[in-house]
């Protein structure tokens, strides 16, 4: 008996020590990431003691190391580069709690990098939550976010643009096309349209806002048509620009591969 | 054709994808290069409909060993106890042999499913420029990795296939100065005191900024 007491207690200690593994490996990863790319072995550390720090807190690492190879891209000093991958993980933690709040008790670090881009950018932690709340699978959330934070980007208020997304996702749209809105926005503004008019519009219904009704919607600049696909009514279809313009719009095959530089 | 292989124009004309102006050499090597292709394609003897199911049939009748040891396990010839312990001694292997030299992996994308992606054709307005590459959130800020071409009335463009979601980038012109792109939708503040243009790529076609 006492001998399978000892086993069960090892049998706990190697499970409890999984989590530690992968957090372990993420650290490998990151200095390996950023090692590659040529970074100074100080900087490398300044980023890992972040990203380490982030990793026991359970926070996503990846987006720290995206944020320090985009300064030392931008040939950012070094010091530089740590403060703001710091504020990017302080940023992390508030944009987990605004989401626990809402009530996803363990979001994917996806959802949290999203949210806190989304903060950054003006969301408040209440809008996060709004959009969490009305996200009908954790899948959809950080989309979503992101869509929000670009819809505002694009010139709609970030109240406004929480509302479209959260109405799109009751409505019961699909991701794919949640994520058309800041082309249908595009669009919209291309033909003179302004932002809280647009906003209008797709929290209304229009076709290619959230309201809309089977696949389609409009097209981003040049894109192929498809179902459904047109302008808003009584608009009418804004001539292609460039110099592609009088020709029929290209169109390339999807390949199955996936973009590896 | 060059000596070294093919050039920009060329490469996008065999791919079928749009080109610019590739010389008329170019193109017709391209052209027999296809048929070429196309002759050795139609030469290749026919399989046999069948040789599938013969390969299958060969597998399948070749001797299982796999679960051997789960059955002998549920015969009873192991006490359950050491099933447990079997499995976390296997965890505490994988813990202490684990990954040394693991594989860098690029940030996360708001990419909805992997294997979707939409041609995105990023362009340029800069005359006077030596070189343009294009650097963001799909290839982890590399200013080399992504160049564009220049076209005749001093456009660089490039088409690349992102993952649907949400993409931050800037222009990268004469290798050192960074732009963010006039035309883009958006442009949020980057942290470093510059402005990142962003697009959000939906599943909807051919892109352009």
């Amino acid at each position: 008996m006492r001998i399978h007491r000892l086993f069960a207690a090892a049998c706990c200690a190697a499970l409890a020590a999984l989590p530690l593994q992968s957090a372990r490996a993420q650290q490998g990863e990151l200095r390996t990431q950023l090692t590659a790319r040529g970074l100074p072995a100080d900087l490398v550390d300044g980023v890992a003691a972040v990203a380490a720090d982030a990793a026991a807190r359970g926070l996503p690492t990846a987006p720290l190391a995206d944020k320090a190879l985009e300064g030392w891209a931008k040939r950012v000093p070094s010091a530089r580069i740590v403060s703001v991958v710091q504020q990017f993980a302080g940023r992390m933690v508030e944009a987990r709690d605004a989401v626990r709040t809402a009530g996803a008790a363990t979001p994917s670090g996806d959802v949290v990098a999203a949210a806190a881009e989304a903060m950054n950018r003006g969301m408040s932690a209440a809008q996060v939550g709004d959009v969490v709340r009305a996200a009908p699978a954790s899948p959809s959330a950080a989309p979503s976010l992101r869509v929000a934070a670009a819809l505002s980007a694009q010139g709609m208020q970030m109240e406004q643009a929480v509302s479209v997304v959260a109405r799109a996702m009751h409505d019961g749209r699909a991701v794919e096309q949640i994520l058309d809105l800041p082309s249908t926005m595009r669009a919209w503004q291309a033909q003179g349209m302004a932002p809280p008019e647009i906003g209008r519009r797709m929290l209304a219904g229009a076709p290619g806002g959230p309201g809309m009704r089977g696949p389609g919607g409009l097209r981003p600049e040049g894109a192929p048509g498809g179902p459904g696909a047109g302008p808003p009514p009584g608009r009418p279809v804004p001539p292609r620009i460039g110099p592609g313009a009088g020709r029929p719009p290209t169109r390339m095959p999807p390949r199955p591969t996936s973009f590896a530089p | 054709m060059t000596g070294h292989g093919f050039t920009p124009d060329e490469q996008r004309y065999l791919d079928g994808g749009p080109h610019g102006d590739p010389s008329d050499a170019g193109r017709a090597d391209a052209d027999a290069l296809l048929r070429a292709a196309a002759a050795y394609r139609d030469a290749l003897p026919a399989l046999d409909a069948r040789l599938d199911d013969a390969v299958l049939a060969a597998v399948r009748a070749r001797p299982r060993r796999a679960g051997r040891g789960l059955r002998w396990a549920l015969d009873g010839r192991v006490r359950p106890i050491w099933i447990p312990l079997a499995a976390a001694a296997a965890a505490l292997v994988v813990y202490l042999a684990g990954p040394r030299s693991p594989v860098p992996t690029a940030a996360p994308m708001a990419a909805v499913r992997a294997a979707d992606t939409v041609f995105v054709q990023f362009r340029l307005a800069a005359p006077a420029a030596r070189t343009a590459a294009v650097a963001g959130s799909f290839n982890a800020w590399d200013p080399v990795s992504v160049p564009m071409t220049r076209a005749a009335d001093g456009t660089w463009l490039v088409t690349l296939p992102l993952p649907l979601g949400e993409h931050r980038y800037q222009f990268v012109v004469d290798g050192t100065a960074w732009r963010p792109d006039p035309m883009a939708p958006a442009q949020v503040d980057d942290g470093f005191g510059g402005t990142n243009s962003v697009i959000v790529v939906g599943p909807k076609g051919l892109v352009r900024t």
